[in-house]
């Protein structure tokens, strides 16, 4: 990870979508929550998901992030079906969660060495990217200790830890602070620079258009409009 | 990565996590200790009835010490979403089924070599000089324990009444783990058949061989949604 957090993405090819889906619904029992979505997504390119509360916005990042199953319809990322090819989507996907997924009963620390080992980046500068998050000082803390806002620039070095080249976003300006804020900004935009792919689901319209492409409006489980360059 | 590394770190993750909080050392130490105590005054004063309880008592304690300790394993990485986040790496998930296994395995193990000598003093049962074999008893008894409390536990998590359902769904499928446990204990302390030791320790190493294929082949199925 250099100065800027973002390495440049290692194998995105412009001429393999980063997102391809098509016709993908997603029920929980009998209840569709998405409801035949097609997107393309090249690689390199940022987005904003908008909607409202229920949208299907959540269910679709998890769904692309392989931790949801399609009811029906076929969704692959950067090429690899994410049904058969899970492990190979897996890893070229990061998610940053609105709950931070971090152990409470670890340490911000620790917490940063379990991804780093999971992700096969055993040696990966896990103090580097604590303090790029501004939580150097904290780092041997427990993060059930965390306010949310910590819980979440945890959640963000991690992001930028994993360093994969598409990133799945939740909500990731709740709870941050401005100086959180900021730093998430500049990471959005270093990642950007660095080709990664970006799909966020976020309420805070104004300040993540700044980095998008084009914006998606989810309603109802259905994509009501996509803008510009998805 | 190797496989082996990724096992290991949800093991010590999971180990690191209860030694930390330890809300499941005290609930299953208290709750054997417990159940250890009130099943000897059950049988009363008959040494010999006490001393043949003993193998008996001493599963019970640890099955539903065991049944606590899985569920609860599963229940702080569904806090804050980190259960989400460990099935995002780039790891297969048998190795998280097997790192959690691992833990579930260690600790399980540890609280029945803690347990059996409070159980023999308790209900005076014999140790005699084939009671070292009660060490591979436990090794492959909890192990099989482990291995169906780990999967349930997984399969459960998600539920809203996943505490009376894990004890409801593995304990029928748990049976012969059990069974072959106690049998194999009550050989080894010579409270039955002292040949038959070898062949039930064989039987509990068969299906934990079956368990431990079919658990890990398909917990892939229970965790995706």
């Amino acid at each position: 990870m250099g100065d800027t957090g973002v390495m440049p993405a290692p194998d995105a090819s412009p001429e393999v979508p980063a997102i391809a889906l098509d016709g993908v619904t997603k029920r929980f029992g009998r209840e569709p929550v998405l409801r035949g979505l097609r997107l393309e997504m090249a690689p390199g390119r940022v987005a904003v998901l908008r909607g409202s509360n229920g949208a299907g916005k959540t269910t679709l990042l998890r769904l692309l992030a392989t931790r949801l199953r399609p009811t029906s319809g076929h969704g692959r990322v950067f090429g690899y079906d994410l049904q058969r090819g899970g492990d190979e989507v897996r890893r070229r996907v990061a998610l940053l969660s609105v709950l931070g997924g971090n152990y409470a009963m670890l340490t911000a620390r620790e917490n940063l060495a379990l991804a780093a080992t999971l992700t096969g980046l055993p040696d990966a500068d896990v103090d580097g990217a604590l303090a790029h998050v501004g939580l150097a000082q904290v780092a041997d803390v427990l993060t059930r200790t965390f306010s949310s806002g910590m819980k979440k620039r945890l959640g963000l070095a991690r992001l930028l830890l994993v360093d994969a080249p598409l990133w799945l976003l939740d909500e990731p300006f709740a709870a941050l602070d401005e100086d959180g804020k900021r730093l998430l900004e500049d990471a959005l935009a270093s990642a950007r620079a660095g080709g990664r792919t970006i799909l966020m689901a976020s309420h805070e319209l104004e300040r993540s258009s700044r980095f998008a492409d084009a914006v998606l409006e989810l309603e109802g489980g259905r994509l009501l409009r996509a803008g510009s360059g998805a | 990565m190797s496989d082996l590394a990724a096992i290991l770190a949800v093991a010590r993750k999971d180990l690191l996590q209860e030694v930390r909080g330890r809300a499941v050392t005290v609930a299953t130490l208290f709750f054997s200790a417990v159940t250890l105590v009130m099943m000897a005054f059950a049988i009363g004063q008959d040494a010999a009835l006490l001393q043949r309880s003993a193998p008996g008592v001493l599963w019970v304690a640890l099955a539903f010490a065991g049944v606590i300790a899985s569920a609860q394993s599963f229940q702080s990485d569904l806090e804050e979403g980190a259960f989400d986040q460990l099935l995002l790496y780039p790891v297969p998930r048998a190795s998280v089924f097997l790192g959690k296994l691992l833990a579930n395995w260690l600790y399980l193990t540890l609280l029945g070599l803690l347990m059996t000598p409070v159980t023999l003093v308790l209900y005076g049962a014999p140790a005699g000089p084939r009671a070292w074999l009660l060490v591979p008893t436990l090794a492959l008894g909890t192990l099989g324990f482990a291995l169906i409390a780990t999967f349930y536990a997984a399969l459960t998590a998600n539920l809203r009444a996943r505490e009376a359902l894990l004890p409801v769904l593995m304990f029928p499928v748990v049976v012969p783990v059990l069974l072959g446990a106690v049998r194999a204990s009550e050989a080894t302390l010579q409270l039955s058949n002292a040949a038959l030791t070898g062949g039930w320790l064989q039987l509990l190493g068969g299906f934990d061989l079956v368990y431990l294929v079919t658990c890990t082949a398909i917990f892939h199925l229970v965790v995706e949604e």
